[in-house]
């Protein structure tokens, strides 16, 4: 495995660098709070935070996006993103992540192009959780502070350094273009790591899921689900913020006769998600659709993929306007 | 790579008024391209999505059968709030639309051959069964199965949708059919009656037979029961699911029921694998 160590002030000689072949995000405060934006080498790259609002996801499956164009009878596929580009900042949990949406949007019968393409042209490099937040259970559902799933190198924050852990070949080739930038670490940066790490791994909140899957399918007509969504707004939040959700629709603009077709994330917690032109809706209530979310991250995606298509990042919890616990729904099926 | 969300063009080249309410319609494509026309081989009950640029896409499905080589037919509702159906309903013979597609499984006609095929449709959701039908009775098909019988039927005469097709099989040795309405009028000298009552009047055997049911989820319903009173075991019951879809390849979870997407496990299931699933189908 290749280690290398970048001093943080250093930073910006490898985001000039990378900018010459492609584009660096990473994360800036703006109005909106922390948020992945594209770097320039007089930008500060913060290095203070728990973990940003939106998921990055949005790299590769943009809120909205345009895929295909028309005028009059004709139609355009717009052209696929060769943009190459470096994810710095990512937290492990949201690296792995990734994996997951990878499952549902490259595989062998129909893969996305849009989200492939970007995927394909991008680099994450994970950032070493030092703070979980009360909200995180990362350890609970498969990742964890220092988890390397989902990322081409591993970064770990020591003292005034960073220390760089390729987790990949792609982030092998990366870390072997910059030579002058890293440094072959000493056994005090490897030792101070490992204080971190076990540290924090220690400070995430655990949640007991043993038998979840099992305990889904024996409940689905359980009452439960009308006690657990009657808080809820149905607002979506959790969806959209979710690491992990991938519900899209496709939706035409036009103005005369021009016009564009557009994919925009939509979430299964809206009763529009399953109404159909005919006015049949086969999940009308609030309870139903929160069922399906819950099933669908911890029951369906454990039956299809053998894996819980949740990473813990908490996100769900800190966003919901009435301050719904997914640990505490989880919690009411084990009991 | 291939764009799975790019539509192919065709061109609408006529349209059928099928029913007396005007709200369903034959639309008769040919695409404009013919590697577009090779590349899209398809299998009875399976269903594609319509494209009508600037109102969106619906999936519909396939209304002609595999054997109709020169041309593809797919039947649609309009729908007052369906933004594509109404758009479609608008265009007028010569118009060019997309289509995605072929999507989803298909009806077993591997396990049909050499059986007795009974075929159960209600109202619109007669589309892939008729394109069943006409694979079935083609000369180069037909020798495959053995009877095949049809009950068919519709809120009125007015809404029996192919209705020359239907008196064309009425007149043929090699089909039986049964049409029926709800209520008949004046002219009507035909079968007055509910499908699942006209079904258990003519107790057609279950013997050495497979049942294709398609129709509104209030005759599946009630369709059910006098078919396993026939005998008819749950995995020898066939129908087909609709759900909203966007992308017709299981990846934007409109239609997802449990473990399975609609679009690509399905549309068509037994009566088995529906009872198996944890939400209520119908």
């Amino acid at each position: 495995m290749l280690q290398g160590l970048i001093k943080k002030e250093d930073l910006k000689k490898l985001i000039a660098s990378v900018k010459k072949e492609g584009t660096f995000y990473g994360l800036i405060r703006g109005s909106e709070g922390l948020s992945l934006s594209e770097l320039g080498p007089d930008d500060e790259v913060t290095l203070d935070y728990s973990n940003f609002k939106m998921p990055p996801k949005r790299q590769f499956f943009p809120f909205s996006e345009v895929i295909c164009t028309y005028e009059d009878e004709s139609m355009t596929d717009l052209p696929l993103s060769e943009e190459k580009a470096v994810i710095f900042g990512v937290r492990p949990c949201d690296a792995l992540s990734l994996l997951y949406l990878d499952k549902i949007f490259i595989d062998e019968k129909f893969t996305d192009p849009y989200y492939r393409s970007r995927r394909d042209n991008s680099l994450i490099i994970s950032l070493a959780c030092r703070e979980p937040l009360k909200t995180c259970f990362c350890t609970s559902v498969g990742a964890s502070p220092a988890g390397k799933k989902g990322a081409d190198i591993l970064a770990f924050e020591v003292k005034d350094s960073l220390l760089f852990e390729a987790c990949s070949e792609k982030g092998t080739r990366f870390m072997e273009n910059y030579p002058a930038i890293f440094k072959k670490p000493g056994k005090a940066d490897i030792k101070a790591r490992d204080e971190e790490v076990s540290a924090a791994e220690k400070r995430v909140q655990t949640i007991d899921l043993s038998g979840i899957t099992e305990k889904l399918q024996g409940c689905f007509d359980s009452p439960l689900w009308e006690e657990i969504s009657q808080r809820c707004l149905g607002c979506g939040v959790c969806t959209y913020t979710c690491p992990t959700c991938h519900c899209f629709g496709l939706y035409d603009e036009k103005v005369e006769l021009k016009g564009r077709r557009i994919r925009v994330q939509d979430s299964c917690m809206f009763p529009s998600f399953t109404l159909e032109a005919s006015g049949h809706n086969p999940r009308t209530s609030n309870e139903e659709r929160m069922r399906q979310r819950i099933m669908h991250k911890f029951r369906y995606t454990v039956e299809n993929f053998e894996d819980i298509f949740c990473v813990g990042c908490g996100r769900c919890i800190s966003n919901c306007p009435v301050n719904m616990d997914i640990r505490e729904t989880l919690a009411e099926v084990i009991k | 790579m291939a764009n799975p969300y790019f539509p192919k063009l065709v061109t609408i080249e006529k349209i059928t008024i099928e029913n007396e309410a005007r709200d369903l319609k034959t639309f008769r494509l040919a695409f404009c391209n013919r590697d577009d026309k090779k590349s899209f081989k398809y299998e009875c009950g399976q269903f594609a999505m319509l494209s009508v640029p600037g109102a969106g896409e619906s999936p519909i499905g396939i209304a002609s059968s595999p054997l109709d080589e020169q041309y593809l037919e797919f039947t649609v509702k309009c729908y007052p709030t369906g933004v594509v159906t109404t758009a479609l309903h608008n265009l007028e013979e010569g118009a060019r639309i997309g289509v995605r597609g072929p999507y989803g499984n298909s009806f077993p006609l591997k396990e049909l051959e050499r059986k007795n095929v009974l075929i159960v449709g209600g109202g619109f959701a007669f589309t892939t069964l008729r394109s069943t039908i006409r694979y079935m009775l083609n000369e180069k098909s037909r020798a495959r199965f053995e009877n095949i019988t049809v009950i068919y039927g519709a809120r009125s005469p007015g809404e029996l949708i192919y209705k020359p097709e239907l008196k064309e099989w009425e007149e043929r040795d090699e089909i039986e059919m049964y049409v029926t309405v709800d209520r008949g009028d004046e002219d009507w000298k035909g079968r007055e009656g509910f499908v699942p009552a006209v079904l258990q009047e003519i107790a057609p055997s279950s013997e050495n037979a497979i049942v294709l049911v398609c129709g509104p989820p209030i005759m599946l319903k009630f369709t059910m029961l006098p078919l396993l009173d026939l005998g008819f075991s749950p995995d020898r019951i066939i129908t087909s699911l609709e759900r909203r879809m966007s992308c017709g390849i299981g990846k934007c979870g409109r239609c997802n029921i449990g473990t399975m997407y609609v679009c690509k496990d399905g549309p068509v299931l037994s009566y088995k694998q529906i009872q198996e699933l944890s939400e209520e189908i119908f």
